[in-house]
């Protein structure tokens, strides 16, 4: 306990000193001075270099290099008034001059006979509903003699120049794949305060209940069975009183509880991420990105909702590892280990179903051949597709599927599923122990199984925030056709093992009879295999089971490695 | 006097204040959090109906004529003495009026008005919102609808 308080007292330091250390940076970036711009004397010139240039400073540049003899140095476009300005007398008429007809010289190029457009002023940029359409046309059509030849980091970099022009930049944000979707082009928006004081103050808060928790925890050791409290209702969801050795930290590792506190954190997120998700294919990454830029806090829960749910996926596997490998499914307990299994599964298929909901470039490749693994399943492969992808090809109906089976459908077979197993855990006399010897001494109270749960929960909480604070949920441009091929072509990272094998042979039996069959053999390990005899429970690597807990770890082995192998692809 | 039982815990321990600085912490910190909602809750996206509306040039609308444009929606009248423009958002919960031929009915609840937008029945209690009109250079107008 002694090590585990000292754990607990230097995450509460190191969450006292980043607040510290972010307060401090606050102030210190606020007395920077900025630099004020002088006046040219030539409007030709280059743009004055900054000490520290943001995005719009390096599109001021670029703008210089590539743009501006034909836009104009205000983004005015090329007006009488540019030409007279910037060009000598005797080629002041580009388009008679001899360098842009169509025989100008060498080092020349042709000008669209439309006329050259002005970049800012109002009304110029109407047909542009955001600044990624904006970015889109640049790099697709820009400059106009070497269309596509400008750079995604340049592009980007002008994107925000040319709205800084128009004075609709939004200040202190860098225009990207991953926001710029939700950023207007007609309207100055401005950023959400940082969610990181916010959030760090939270977890300041929780830390220091942690430390008081521990510390009542260490004083006052299961003593209190004589004490006349009256359980609460969260306390009444236990038994009065339970073994000891059930309840023992190294022996459960707090994972089934774990799960349970991560499924109520993604519950609670997913469902204040749909007050603002919109599932059409159109506005779906769309309107994530509003989320995660625009929200106040909105970035912090799509980001708990995202950590969770891989976290959930991790903490699952442990537990079933767990349950194997101290042969706890034995005997009565063997149908709760299915309903376990069967919770694993609703889990990866709620996983899959929200990384679909994305709808971004970013899912393509997952979609695609995700839906096609179902049509070459025999007999039931052209049913079953037409049932998840609700038509011939993927589209706004497969959208619609997947977000009614992530927050609904799923949801509910997922919850159902959670109480029946948290049920049939007490049912079957608790958590796999052996019988008591001496029964006096070797109990603990609800108030102390409930404390330690919360402690569990606590902790797993505020390093959670403190994650979803500082790590993001991916996110990209709206999925089209016409995005270019390479893009990610990974599998969502529980399915890379899959994807690794798939070049190895008949899609049917590598992507849909293998991780059946391994669902099968584990589901098969309490009824096939010797069961651990009861004196052996509540304890690691009983010997009645070794078969089984060889086989349990050598899938999860394999199974990791060949992750491992995707990741690194 | 007798002295108090040196075995017996003081009102309130050390162990109660811990208790309650603890539970303190929690209930703050599930009052940051509402806090932190409800600002999650605030956001506003940007307003996606136009407030003005071009009417186009004036000659569209001749003294004496009645002009409908159901997209705004509104009626646009030229009595001769210049360009005016009516709502035709019911004033009792928004539904948009129909033209009845002697003035405007609603389909909804059945509140009717008059040509000029005055309430002939209930359960409407205001007249139709008189919308402001710009007239840009002599030539063409614009419709405000703040």
């Amino acid at each position: 306990m002694t090590h585990f308080k000292s754990l607990i007292f230097t995450i509460t330091l190191v969450c006292g000193a980043l607040l510290v250390a972010f307060v401090g940076n606050k102030t210190a970036s606020g007395t920077v001075p900025q630099a004020t711009p002088t006046l040219e004397s030539s409007r030709l010139s280059q743009p004055p270099t900054v000490v520290a240039p943001n995005q719009a400073d390096n599109g001021a540049q670029a703008y210089w290099g590539m743009c501006m003899s034909c836009h104009g140095d205000r983004g005015q476009g090329l007006t009488e008034e540019w030409r007279n300005a910037a060009f000598p007398p005797g080629i002041r008429d580009c388009w008679q001059s001899g360098c842009h007809g169509s025989d100008h010289p060498a080092n020349s190029f042709e000008l669209p006979a439309s006329g050259i457009p002005a970049l800012a002023g109002p009304g110029t940029l109407a047909r542009f509903s955001n600044a990624l359409e904006l970015n889109k046309h640049i790099q697709t059509n820009m400059p106009f003699s070497r269309s596509g030849s400008i750079s995604s980091k340049q592009s980007w970099a002008l994107t925000a120049y040319i709205l800084k022009l128009n004075n609709v930049q939004t200040a202190g944000l860098t225009y990207s794949e991953t926001n710029s979707a939700a950023l207007p082009v007609h309207d100055k928006l401005n950023l959400p305060e940082s969610e990181i004081p916010g959030a760090l103050i939270l977890a300041g808060v929780l830390g220091l209940s942690i430390f008081g928790l521990v510390y009542q925890y260490r004083r006052e050791p299961s003593g209190s069975i004589l004490k006349p409290v009256r359980p609460n209702f969260f306390q009444h969801l236990h038994p009065a009183r339970i073994p000891a050795l059930q309840a023992r930290l190294r022996y459960t590792l707090g994972a089934g509880g774990l799960a349970i506190f991560l499924t109520f954190i993604l519950l609670v997120t997913g469902l204040l991420e749909m007050v603002y998700y919109i599932p059409t294919p159109q506005q779906a990454p769309i309107s994530i990105q509003t989320i995660t830029t625009l929200v106040p806090y909105g970035s912090l829960i799509r980001n708990l909702h995202f950590w969770s749910a891989q976290l959930l996926m991790i903490v699952v596997t442990i537990h079933l590892l767990r349950v194997v490998l101290t042969g706890a499914y034995s005997h009565s307990r063997r149908f709760n280990y299915l309903l376990g299994l069967g919770l694993f599964a609703l889990i990866l298929l709620l996983d899959f179903s929200g990384y679909m909901l994305r709808w971004d470039d970013g899912i393509k490749w997952a979609l695609i051949v995700g839906s096609n693994l179902l049509k070459t399943i025999p007999w039931l492969g052209a049913g079953l597709y037409q049932f998840v992808v609700g038509g011939s090809s993927p589209g706004a109906a497969t959208l619609t599927r997947f977000f009614f089976w992530h927050v609904f459908g799923l949801t509910l077979a997922a919850l159902l599923l959670v109480g029946w197993h948290a049920f049939r855990v007490r049912r079957d006399g608790g958590l796999a122990a052996p019988p008591l010897q001496r029964p006096r001494d070797q109990v603990i109270t609800r108030f102390d199984l409930v404390r330690r749960e919360v402690l569990v929960m606590a902790v797993c909480g505020v390093l959670l925030l403190l994650f979803a604070l500082f790590f993001s949920a991916p996110i990209g441009a709206p999925f089209s056709d016409t995005s270019r091929l390479a893009g990610d072509s990974r599998a969502p990272w529980f399915f890379l093992w899959i994807q690794v094998l798939l070049p190895l042979g008949d899609p049917f039996i590598i992507g849909v009879l293998m991780p059946v069959s391994v669902f099968v053999v584990l589901g098969l390990l309490p009824y096939v295999l010797p069961n651990t005899k009861s004196d052996e429970l509540g304890r690691w690597f009983p010997a009645g089971n070794r078969i089984a807990q060889v086989i349990a770890v050598l899938i999860m082995l394999t199974i990791f490695i060949l992750t491992i192998l995707g990741a690194l692809r | 006097m007798k002295l108090t039982n040196s075995n017996a815990a003081p009102r309130f321990s050390r162990r109660d204040f811990l208790k309650a600085a603890t539970h303190f912490m929690f209930w703050s910190g599930g009052l940051l959090g509402l806090l932190g909602l409800a600002r999650f809750f605030s956001y506003k996206p940007a307003p996606q109906t136009p407030s003005e509306f071009d009417l186009g040039a004036l000659s569209a609308y001749p003294p004496g004529s009645r002009t409908i444009r159901p997209d705004i929606p509104a009626v646009i009248l030229n009595s001769g003495a210049g360009i005016t423009a009516i709502s035709l958002v019911c004033t009792h919960l928004g539904c948009t009026v129909e033209d009845n031929g002697a003035g405007f009915s609603c389909p909804c609840h059945g509140s009717r008005y008059d040509q000029a937008g005055q309430v002939i029945k209930g359960p409407a209690q205001q007249p139709l919102k008189v919308l402001r009109v710009e007239i840009i250079e002599g030539k063409t107008a614009r419709l405000h609808l703040d």
